[in-house]
């Protein structure tokens, strides 16, 4: 499958943060939800990949081209939200207009206000004026509007009302639908995620703990409760991590049909994201 | 480039209003025969332009614009260009009022004297704009205000104290010789070093990290 984004042993070290050889790809056409809890280098990975910061060692790919040879032609097939908001607020979305066009070749001035008009964004409105929601949808439109091969969006979502959320989201699985494009969507609102992600890929304490399909993560993977005279008749290589709750142990396996096949514990959970996040960052190997 | 432009000229716009009242004000005054302002609105268009960094920096359209395509090499141009740009639209609005000024003031046109003023005012501006963004870029607007306010402090002692004891003579008979080429000679330092600044910038600028 054609890859749009390759990431190889990517690193980076701060005095008290790390990178760690982060590698990972998101084939064409895919929505990959890249999710870890705050500082766990989500933002550090996406700077790296858009040049904001310049990475100790590694390799990166965009199109199949070097993401700082060929940055200019990169950057135009990119459509990008950060993290932090970035529009000077004493601007209007009218002002954002005029300067994307002069920025980007492909500036669809049409398909923005299209989009201001769906969201009840104001044109000539100060972006000042906007609640937070409301600038973050501007931001993502600005985003689309060039027309991106490649979107790379840095929690897009928080700080939106759960209706704003799925407006969004929406319209990142139309786009996909309509458009050759292709997402990199980092988010602490794993929910999100699990509706629209075609990959997941978990980065903690600098590194990538699993890059997978969502399908094959949630389908495969799963939760077992169990007593404590269960947990120690389990091997240590039939599961990954395990916690112990106040009534039980919760214990992550790799493939839930397996280890049914194998033990006669009877209740294993589906799995979800943020079960998934909090065993693997606060449970025992 | 020019979207980058466009954009700084969208943040500064607000403080138009304030220039073209000061413009009016330094009108009347001339008129009125009272002191000449004139050199103040280069400088204010500088100091609008400084704000412009303010505004990027509070709302962190920084680490944005290195997202957007050609974005280092871009914002970091825009803001010498556009900051040229604003200094010689000012500079020739206020040439020409002051040639309005003059001749009703004189009935004559002293071109010769206004121009070699403006020109004065506009190396004066350049200056200001060579060495203030290079230290903006490095150090941040908030800094590099401070850091400017210490530099024409510690330049003015050094300059009366100077003045006190060094006998200035030899740079009046300097300036005498290369009269004639004065105006061609400031107009060379001025491309020179601000093309200097911005190359200053712009590696200053690369190698950020946001």
């Amino acid at each position: 499958m054609e890859k749009v984004l390759e990431i190889k042993n990517l690193c980076k070290k701060y005095d008290n943060f790390e990178l760690k050889g982060v590698t990972f790809d998101l084939p064409k056409g895919m929505i990959m939800g890249f999710i870890g809890e705050n500082g766990a280098g989500k933002t550090t990975t996406i700077k790296a990949i858009l040049n904001i910061i310049n990475p100790s060692s590694g390799k990166i790919k965009i199109f199949g081209l070097d993401n700082r040879m060929e940055e200019k032609k990169i950057k135009e097939d990119i459509g990008v939200v950060l993290d932090d908001m970035f529009f000077p607020e004493i601007l209007t979305p009218n002002d954002i207009n005029n300067t994307m066009k002069s920025i980007y070749k492909n500036w669809d001035s049409k398909m923005f206000y299209d989009y201001l008009k769906e969201f009840s964004l104001l044109p000539n409105k100060q972006i000042k004026t906007f609640s937070k929601g409301m600038r973050k949808k501007l931001e993502i439109v600005a985003a689309l509007s060039h027309h991106p091969k490649l979107l790379i969006l840095d929690e897009p979502t928080s700080g939106l009302d759960p209706i704003a959320r799925a407006e969004v989201i929406q319209i990142f699985q139309s786009i996909l639908e309509k458009e050759d494009c292709s997402i990199l969507l980092s988010s602490h609102i794993t929910t999100d995620l699990e509706h629209v992600a075609d990959y997941i890929t978990f980065i903690n304490n600098g590194e990538i703990v699993l890059s997978k399909e969502t399908d094959e993560l949630l389908n495969n993977y799963g939760i077992v409760k169990c007593t404590e005279k269960e947990f120690n008749d389990i091997n240590k290589k039939d599961y990954i991590r395990y916690r112990k709750t106040k009534y039980e142990y919760e214990i992550l396996v790799e493939n839930k049909k397996k280890f049914k096949d194998k033990y006669n514990i009877s209740i294993i959970d589906k799995l979800t994201l943020d079960d998934l996040m909090v065993l693997m960052i606060k449970g025992v190997e | 480039m020019l979207g980058f432009i466009k954009k700084d000229l969208a943040m500064i716009k607000s403080n138009f209003k304030l220039l073209g009242i000061l413009t009016i004000v330094y009108f009347i005054m001339g008129l009125l025969k009272e002191i000449d302002i004139s050199f103040i609105l280069p400088f204010m268009s500088v100091m609008i332009m400084i704000s412009s960094f303010s505004y990027d920096n509070y709302n962190k359209w920084d680490a944005y614009s290195i997202s957007l395509p050609d974005g280092r090499k871009n914002s970091v141009k825009a803001k010498y260009v556009t900051t040229i740009l604003l200094i010689l639209i000012v500079s020739t609005i206020v040439t020409i009022l002051s040639f309005i000024i003059s001749y009703v003031n004189t009935k004559t046109i002293n071109y010769e004297q206004i121009l070699v003023s403006m020109l004065g005012t506009i190396f004066g501006t350049l200056l200001v704009l060579t060495f203030m963004y290079p230290v903006i870029y490095k150090f941040g607007v908030e800094k590099a205000r401070i850091g400017i306010f210490l530099v024409v402090f510690i330049l003015v002692i050094i300059g009366g104290f100077l003045s006190q004891y060094v006998n200035f003579s030899f740079v009046a008979k300097a300036l005498s010789i290369i009269e004639n080429y004065l105006v061609v000679i400031l107009i060379v330092i001025a491309i020179l070093m601000v093309y200097i600044s911005y190359i200053i910038s712009k590696k200053i600028f690369s190698k950020k990290e946001f």
